[in-house]
């Protein structure tokens, strides 16, 4: 695939395994999955994002997209949210809140803290799928990231 | 009371006054001389003394001098030695300074007395004017309904209105002499010394009091005293006035109890609401994650194993992945439904024509390959939820369009029924199956169906939305039908303040 070479890195925070799978499935499906970072809280999130922890040592760039859930154990996605949306760096890095939520107070104070993208994933697993994949081809392919961000 | 005139015994002219005197000494003098005449003797002094005490008494002191003068001259001239003289022997000096001293005497007395008699009088009538003057006060007094008493400083009642014998049912002869504490059994809210002790100060008191009427029931009273006081600035007395509010607290009270009532129930309704929320969201979010998965995963099982497993199970897998579905969309319905019950209404001027035109555009989709008539009379503009509304009419819509499916000619009617003037009353009529008036109880309640799902899909929460959107208007929902024959949906709103009616 064309694409392939160009594909940006996908930082995806979700803290149910079965979502992380069918996720990664819906993204294998159309060859979008071979650069998915996937963390399991709101702290793993932030420590990939400042380079901390587990994630010292890893290359400086930044994810190309965040598919953020909402629920998440420790720190939630809100909070995370709020964090890098007033973090001068980090402030670019797209951000695509992804969550079963349909709730509008988060909607409304997601859109408030400067979220990119608010996706409420869908029941059917086709429409789950399509989404993902638009999700995939938009903020990894199409889109141009900012600076800093990995591109292979 | 039979009491001497005592003004008539003093005249008025000075010449009857002074002629009085001349009078009474001329027939002093001649009863002198008719009695001399007849050998009487010293008749004289005794008369002139008579004619000066009549001048002193009748006429005053200025004719009693004159009197005094003239008998002195009288006496001196005709009965004392040498007679027919003014002149008196040396040894009848005595007796004459001694008549006239006896006569001044007489005049200054009656002169004291007079004066004596004069205040009496000026006094008399002053106590006279203050009486029907306070008598005066104390029957309007009387015109009051406000109950008022005095008191002296030993809580004695001196004055008792008629308001305070309405009030407390004791006429002012009973209570008038009585301790006004012991009478009314007052039950103070601080100790009385206090409340003396500001009265004192400040010349008066305010306060409620609680006091027992004569046939025993309590009555409580807003209470005002005001001290007055004698030119010394001694205290004299305690004007009090009261005004019955035992009806008025009695309602304080009960409005007291049921805000503490209504502010109790408000926070449990707010707690309840809350978790109500909480668990909405808590639906919203767990409750569909594990459905996802179910679908996802069946679907990922459909995939890898449509080629390998018999039609039966691939039948068995299409049913999950529909279940989920349907799963979905009641989730998905719950979670609308609860949330009107949350969200605030935020009312404006809607126009009615307009929603419904947006609610045909929104259901345009269910209504391809049909053969609709649509009738759709003029509909008013009023105060209300948009979008909540918005959604009662799709909810109408869609049931009517439903439930015609299986006319080769569906006809739906949108319109305004006749209300009065305080509500609208808006329908949606269609010629569909219609329903069994039997269950129209079940109509709106939530998941309640009459048709199976296989004939009419539905979650049975559209009704019971629309319901819930009516009732947060102030309005109400109802229905006829008969089964095969159509049925009508009707709502109504109240046409408050401001609902404008533009036909």
């Amino acid at each position: 695939m064309e694409t392939m070479s160009k594909l940006g890195r996908i930082l995806m925070v979700e803290d149910d395994p079965k979502d992380v799978e069918l996720t990664l499935t819906a993204l294998e499906e159309y060859n979008l999955a071979n650069e998915v970072i996937v963390t399991r809280d709101g702290e793993q999130a932030l420590d990939y994002l400042y380079c901390r922890g587990e994630y010292q040592t890893r290359s400086r760039d930044n994810p190309a997209v965040m598919l953020l859930d909402l629920k998440l154990p420790k720190v939630d996605g809100l909070e995370v949210l709020k964090q890098i949306k007033s973090e001068g760096e980090l402030r670019m890095i797209p951000v695509v809140v992804l969550t079963s939520s349909k709730e509008e107070k988060d909607m409304v104070a997601s859109y408030k803290l400067g979220v990119n993208a608010y996706v409420v994933k869908p029941v059917d697993f086709h429409e789950f799928v399509n989404a993902i994949k638009e999700l995939g081809v938009f903020w990894a392919v199409i889109n141009e990231p900012p600076p800093g961000s990995v591109r292979k | 009371m039979a009491r001497p005139n005592l003004e008539l015994q003093i005249a008025r002219s000075p010449v009857l006054r002074y002629g009085l005197a001349v009078l009474s000494v001329s027939v002093a003098f001649g009863a002198s001389l008719l009695l001399e005449r007849f050998h009487f003797r010293n008749v004289a002094d005794p008369l002139f003394l008579l004619a000066i005490a009549i001048a002193v008494w009748y006429a005053g002191t200025g004719p009693a001098i004159l009197a005094v003068v003239l008998s002195g001259m009288t006496d001196t001239y005709f009965f004392i030695e040498p007679i027919y003289s003014i002149y008196i022997t040396r040894a009848d000096v005595p007796h004459f300074v001694i008549f006239v001293l006896f006569a001044s005497l007489l005049t200054g007395f009656a002169a004291v007395r007079r004066r004596v008699e004069r205040d009496l009088v000026q006094a008399r009538d002053d106590l006279q004017i203050e009486v029907a003057e306070r008598t005066q006060q104390a029957s309007l007094l009387n015109l009051t309904h406000d109950t008022i008493f005095v008191r002296d400083m030993s809580d004695v009642i001196t004055y008792w209105n008629r308001g305070a014998q309405e009030l407390y049912g004791w006429t002012d002869k009973e209570a008038i002499g009585r301790h006004s504490q012991e009478l009314l059994q007052t039950i103070f809210p601080t100790p009385l010394e206090d409340i003396r002790a500001e009265l004192l100060r400040t010349n008066r008191w305010e306060g409620e009091l609680k006091k027992t009427k004569a046939e025993g029931t309590q009555v409580v009273v807003a209470s005002r005293w005001s001290l007055r006081r004698d030119d010394q600035e001694r205290p004299l007395a305690i004007l009090e006035t009261n005004n019955d509010i035992t009806e008025r607290k009695r309602r304080e009270e009960e409005i007291q109890g049921l805000n503490r009532e209504l502010a109790k129930r408000s926070t449990d309704l707010e707690s309840i609401n809350k978790e109500l929320e909480a668990f909405a969201y808590s639906i919203s979010h767990d409750l569909r994650a594990p459905l996802r998965h179910m679908a996802g995963y069946t679907e990922l099982l459909q995939k890898h194993a449509s080629a390998v497993v018999d039609e039966k199970s691939n039948r068995y897998m299409a049913m999950i992945l529909e279940s989920a579905k349907r799963m979905g969309n009641l989730i998905d319905d719950l979670l609308a439904f609860s949330r009107i019950g949350r969200a605030e209404t935020q009312k404006t001027l809607v126009s009615l024509a307009q929603l419904v035109r947006e609610a045909l555009a929104e259901v345009r989709q269910d209504t391809e390959g049909r053969n609709i008539a649509w009738r759709i009379s003029a509909l008013p503009d009023f105060y209300g939820d948009r979008s909540m509304l918005r959604l009662v009419l799709v909810n109408l819509i869609s049931n009517a369009i439903k439930f015609t499916r299986t006319r080769p000619q569906a006809e739906i009617e949108i319109g305004c029924a006749d209300g009065n003037r305080d509500e609208l009353i808006v329908f949606v009529r269609d010629n569909g199956v219609g329903f069994d008036m039997k269950y129209v109880n079940k109509l709106f309640g939530v998941f309640q169906r009459l048709h199976p799902s296989d004939a009419f899909e539905g979650t049975g929460i559209g009704l019971a939305t629309v319901q819930r959107i009516v009732h947060r208007h102030g309005g109400k929902v109802w229905a006829e039908g008969l089964v095969d024959s159509g049925a009508t949906f009707y709502f109504s709103a109240p046409r408050a303040e401001g609902h404008l009616w533009k036909p």
